[in-house]
Order: structure tokens, then sequence, then C-alpha cells
């Protein structure tokens, strides 16, 4: 579960993000949807304690971010390709996280197998290294990556963003098919409003750093926010 | 539309300043200024003593021939020089093919680009000065100049043989066994293959109208590049990424140490697949011949302190060199390390690890150094055991402030080496070569040379024993610049 309490993120005098409170229970899907300079990635940064905040404070599971490093196991993350090691092949990258949770080399392995037809032959056994993969092949990887161990929390920037369309359905099928069998909670910022409708169980959308709308996801939910986007 | 010059110097002037930590890269910049400036005095100073030294040595001959004799050397290694250094200037050539520029226009530009390289520089500033002494002592001549004029041609001519040649590497293997091979069977057969190159150079000062040959291959080499970089001006040719050999992918032994090893693992993967990284470690392994400058000359090797200095070097070039860019090595996915199922604690861990094994390997290869004697050797020692315990915290250490990002796969110009250069990190080489000198010089002063060694040992095996509280320590100073180190990590790529 995360937990925001009053958290706002000041640059120069200006405050780009302002959140009073916010749970993200476990298992949720969470969409967050709002325009550039919304504060969609401040958020993230936050919680992944990669920026520091300038009041308040985010929990995961109870653990203050910022102040242990507790929340690392439960948590994982696919904002750009800054987090794929370049030189590294996909197999290797895997094997990297794969370790760090505590997996062996095997399991490791088969679970990435699994992901074959989201793959569609164009990420496993390739014999290149990550920075000569395509931007949707890198995207690709990144995600799957971020999968790893089924920790409990997934953080995702865009993930519709530079996949082709096949990859983009099979994408929504597999967030919630994770979802459902795992219990992972999603955390997804998304500018294709289609998409995350359609995957997303709750939907914030913010404005200038501030939450504007926390809605359910319901069938009228896509016009309520195509309204919005459109003043 | 071609960019102006104006334009382009404004570009290079918000680059410079809109980097992150300017001012320090300012102080860089002049100091690798005063750098430029002595190779620049060196080389001149070679020019000037040149004919001083010829008319010594060869008092008979006449001093241009004696250089003759030496150019093709100097033009072959000249040429492998460019092969493995020079890259043609094409990396901003994409953004420019669909700009309403002809492609002759820009092959031009590259062309005259290319032209303006260091190694163009080094004939004239050494053969300038040299002619310039000539005419001085032995009076004028239409010739001398036209010779002047000729070589410096001939090294343009390698400038663009080297675009043709485009890295293959039968050339540069043909070209390295044709300079032996015809050096061997010139001196002990006596076959005359490279004294055929000396009467071409000396022709080019007897018959001036010489001048026409070189001066034509060198339009000829223009033509030829200007046809062939045409020819590469697509996407899918010379513009194209190549293709890279997978290597290291193996490295199963580092299995059994848990997330220390799967760290290390990426760290050996990290220097031998990047161009950046391999540069630098290149550059640290140098240093093990350090000591044939100190410890072949007497003036030292009555003064153990300065010895020292030659010790730590040696035994921890590779450190010190690899350890200053500690994390900024990890710079393009920090802040996915941050998020990873990883204490701190751990990824620093196995950056100290890797500092101390690098200790061992020099250490164990400096063992040659026994030539000069066991008293030699227990210093080299000595100062490994320094770096190994002691030297490796405060690499590690010095490295928290060093924020600037380092780009992996890019390569270094020459002169322009000042990725990861800052002011703290000069300061910081205080404590990591000075320090040993004094832990050294005290004991050395009150109680003799043995006392010296044993403070170092003891200052290395200190370190070692109190490693976990120490580390502790740097920790905490990494925690408290983490935030810091992310935003400037992560500036090139917001």
């Amino acid at each position: 579960m995360i937990s925001v309490e009053s958290l706002s993120k000041t640059y120069g005098g200006v405050k780009v993000l302002d959140l009073q409170e916010l749970v993200i229970p476990k298992g949720e899907i969470f969409g967050l949807v709002g325009n550039n300079g919304a504060g969609k990635t401040t958020f993230f940064s936050l919680l992944l304690d990669l920026i520091e905040s300038t009041s308040g404070r985010v929990t995961i599971n109870d653990i203050d971010v910022q102040k242990s490093e507790a929340w690392k196991p439960a948590t994982s993350a696919f904002i750009d390709e800054s987090y794929l090691i370049g030189y590294l092949t996909v197999e290797e990258y895997y094997q990297f996280i794969g370790r760090l949770r505590g997996k062996t080399e095997e399991e490791v392995t088969i679970f990435v197998k699994g992901f074959e037809p989201f793959f569609n032959s164009e990420v496993l056994n390739q014999k290149k290294y990550l920075r000569d993969f395509s931007k949707g092949n890198q995207k690709k990887a990144g995600i799957i990556g971020a999968l790893i161990g089924h920790p409990e929390i997934v953080i995702l920037d865009e993930p519709f963003a530079n996949l082709d369309p096949t990859t983009q359905i099979r994408l929504k099928h597999l967030l919630k098919e994770e979802a459902e069998k795992y219990g992972t909670t999603f955390l997804i910022s998304s500018h294709d409003l289609t998409h995350v409708t359609e995957v997303c169980e709750r939907i914030v959308l913010l404005e200038k750093g501030v939450i504007l709308k926390d809605i359910k996801t319901t069938a009228s939910t896509l016009k309520e926010l195509e309204a919005y986007f459109s003043n | 539309m071609s960019i102006s010059l104006k334009q382009s110097l404004s570009l290079a002037k918000k680059k410079f300043f809109r980097a992150p930590q300017w001012e320090l890269k300012m102080a860089a910049r002049i100091f690798i200024g005063f750098l430029t400036l002595y190779f620049l005095l060196v080389f001149l100073g070679l020019g000037i003593g040149l004919f001083f030294i010829i008319r010594k040595v060869f008092p008979e001959a006449d001093p241009i021939s004696v250089v003759n004799q030496w150019l093709i050397y100097f033009f072959a290694l000249d040429f492998l020089f460019r092969y493995f250094l020079q890259n043609p200037p094409v990396s901003d050539v994409k953004s420019l093919l669909i700009q309403p520029i002809t492609k002759a226009q820009i092959i031009r530009r590259v062309m005259l680009r290319s032209l303006t390289s260091f190694f163009n520089f080094i004939p004239l500033i050494i053969l300038l000065p040299f002619c310039i002494v000539v005419s001085k002592e032995n009076g004028t001549t239409l010739s001398l100049w036209i010779w002047f004029i000729g070589i410096l041609t001939l090294s343009g001519v390698n400038n663009f043989l080297v675009f043709l040649v485009n890295k293959n590497k039968r050339v540069a293997i043909g070209t390295i066994s044709f300079i032996a091979g015809g050096y061997l069977l010139e001196t002990y057969l006596e076959v005359p293959i490279l004294s055929f190159f000396n009467q071409a150079f000396d022709l080019l000062y007897t018959q001036s109208l010489g001048l026409g040959i070189p001066l034509a291959v060198f339009i000829l080499m223009w033509y030829l590049t200007e046809k062939f970089l045409k020819a590469q001006l697509y996407l899918d040719k010379g513009l194209s990424k190549k293709k890279e050999r997978i290597i290291g992918s193996k490295l199963y032994f580092l299995d059994a140490w848990g997330p220390t090893g799967v760290l290390l693992k990426n760290d050996i993967r990290l220097i031998i697949r990047n161009i950046r990284a391999r540069q630098v470690v290149m550059m640290g392994f140098l240093f093990l011949f350090y000591g044939l400058i100190f410890f072949t000359q007497d003036i030292y090797n009555d003064n153990p302190t300065i010895l020292i200095f030659a010790g730590i070097f040696i035994t921890g070039g590779f450190m010190i060199s690899f350890g200053q860019f500690v994390p900024a090595w990890d710079s393009e996915y920090y802040s996915f390390l941050m998020g990873q199922n990883l204490p701190y604690i751990e990824y620093l861990k196995s950056k100290l690890y890797l500092l101390m094994f690098s200790v061992v390997v020099c250490t164990i290869l400096s063992f040659p150094y026994l030539y000069f004697g066991k008293k030699t050797m227990l210093i080299i020692v000595a100062a490994g055991v320094f770096n190994f315990g002691f030297g490796s915290l405060i690499n590690l250490f010095s490295g928290a402030y060093n924020v600037t990002p380092i780009k992996l796969n890019v390569k270094a110009k020459a002169f322009e080496n000042t990725q990861g250069f800052n002011l703290t990190q000069m300061l910081f080489a205080l404590p990591k070569l000075v320090l040993p000198v004094v832990v050294f010089y005290i004991p050395n002063l009150f109680f003799g040379f043995y006392a010296g060694v044993i403070g170092l040992f003891i200052a290395g095996v200190l370190g070692f024993l109190f490693k976990n509280q120490l580390l502790t320590q740097i920790e905490k100073t990494y925690q408290s610049k983490k935030y810091e180190t992310l935003a400037a990590f992560n500036k090139n790529n917001i």
C-alpha cells in the first residue's frame, strides 16, 4: 500500500506538486493522467526517492521512503531508457535484476520466456546490446524487466508510448493478468486516454501539481476525461 | 544555407555554460590550456634543438637528409596514431542531411574540419622552427621551403588516407609489418627498401619540381576522399551504427559472491564494453611503467620518499584512474540502480572490492621491478599495501563528490578530456598521493627506511581492519549527496 501525506515539491519558488492525501491500496491498477508539467514524473520520482520532497512524505507499506531503504524489495519501475543498462544484452540485464531480487538464473530464464508472445521474437536472443535496440524494443525489454520477481508495486511511466499497436493491446492484457494473478499494484501514467481508461480501475487527473479529479473508472470516464482535455 | 561560424560558436558557448559544474570545467580548461601550451613548447624546443643535435651527432651530413632518413618512420607512426585515434568528424552530419545544403558542401565541411586535427599541427610545430633555424645557420634556400611544404602536404595525405582506409585492420597490420620488415631487411640483409623513401624525400629537397608529386597525390587524395564520403553519406552506410560483438558474456565465477558478485560482473562488462571506460583503464595500466622513469635514475634512487610516489602510481594507477569516476561510471542508469533491491552499502562494497582487487593485480604485475633491487620492490609492496587497505577507501570516498556524469560509449578527444574532471577531485589527490608519502616520511626521518615501510604497512592494515566502520561513514556521505548526484546525472536526460 502506498500512502501520501501532504506531499509537496517546490522548484525555485514554484510548487510543481502539492498532494494533500492519496492512498493507493494493494492490487489496484492506478492511472495517472495530465498534461506535460502536471507533476506525474515528479510524483513517481518522489515515490522512488529520486528527489527530495519539500514537505510531507510518501510511505510504501508504512516505510518512509526517505528514511529507510526497506521499500526497495517491494518496488520496481520502468520510467525511461535510463532504466536499462545499455552495455548489457537483454538476458544479462534480466539476470542482473533477478539476482538482486533473489531469483536463480534458471528462474529468471523461465520467467522471461513466458513473455515470448509479448516480445514477438524481437527481444530475446538478439545477440546485441540494449543500447542498440530500437526504442520500441527497449520499452518492451524494460517493462518485463520491472516485473521480474513479482514485486508488489510496479511503476510504469508512459508504457504505451513507442509500442506498436499489437504490442499496446498485448500490454493491456498483460497488466490486467499480472494484477489479477499476483495482486500487483500498478502505477501507470499515460497520455493515451483510451488505453488508460481501459486498463486502470482508478484514474487521478493532475493539473499543475494538484489532484483535479480522482475517479473510479466507469463507462463514462473516457468521455469525462476527453471533455477536460478538450478545454 | 550553412551554419555560420558565429552560430556554431554560440552553440559551443551555450553547451559549455549550461553544463553542470561549468565553473570547475572552466578551471579544467585553463589547466588543460597550460598543458597544451607545455606540449607546444616541448615540440617547439624539439624543432629548434633538432638542428643542433644533428650538427653535433652527424657533423658532416646535411641536416635535411638526416631528417629525411627518419621521415618514413614518422609518417608510419603518424598514420598508425591517426588510424587508432582520429575519427572523421561526422557526428553532426545526420542532422544536416535534410537541411537545404548540398551534399558537396557537407563533405567539404567535414574534410576541412578534419584538416584542423591536432595531428596536422605536429609536423608544423616541429618543422617550422627547424627550418627557420636551418635557414638562419645555413642560409635561406628556396629548396628548403619547398621541402617543408612538401612534407606538410604529405602529412595532409596521411590525414585523408585514414578516411579511405576506414578502420580496415589489414591496412594497419600491413603498415606495421612493412615498416618492421623493411627495417629488418635493411639493417641485417642490406636490402634497400626504406632508403628508397629517403631518396624520394631527398629528391623533394634537391629537385624543386619534385614538389609536384606530393601536391598531385594530395589532390588525388582529396578527390578520392570526396568520392568515398559521398558514397558513405547514407544512414545505412557510413552513418550506420556498427554491430558490436558480444564480449565477456560468461564470467560465471562471480556468481558465488552474492549481490557483490552481480555488481562486479557488471563492472567488468562496463570496463570491457565501453570505449570511454576502456580508455581510462588502459591509462591506469600505463602507470605500471611509471617506475621506469624513477628507478633508472640515480637522483631519485637515493631518495626513497620520491620512490613512494612511484610505488603509489604503479600499484594504484588503475585504482586512481577508475576510482575517481565512481559513481559516475553508473551515471547513465543511476536512477534505475537506486530503485533496485540493492542497499547502497552493497553497491559501495562492490566498488571497493574492485579497487582493492586492482591493487592486488597491479602489485603482482609489478614484480619484474625486482630487477632494480629488493629495496625498490619493498617500496612498491609497501605502497601496494597502503593502497589496498587505505587508498581504496579514500578513492571511494572522493567519488561521492564527483557528480559530473560520464557518457560511457563516447571517446574522449585528445586535450578535451574534461569529462568528470573537477577541482574537488584535484584536492583529493592530496590524501591519495601526499598522505602515503607523509606516512612514510615521518618514521623514515626518525627511525630510518624500514620504519617508513612499516608505517605504510600499518596504515594499510588499519584501513583494512576498520573497513566496515569506514565504509558505513562513506555510505552516509553518499546517502547525503544522493539527490544532488541524481540531479546532476539526470541533467542530460530530462
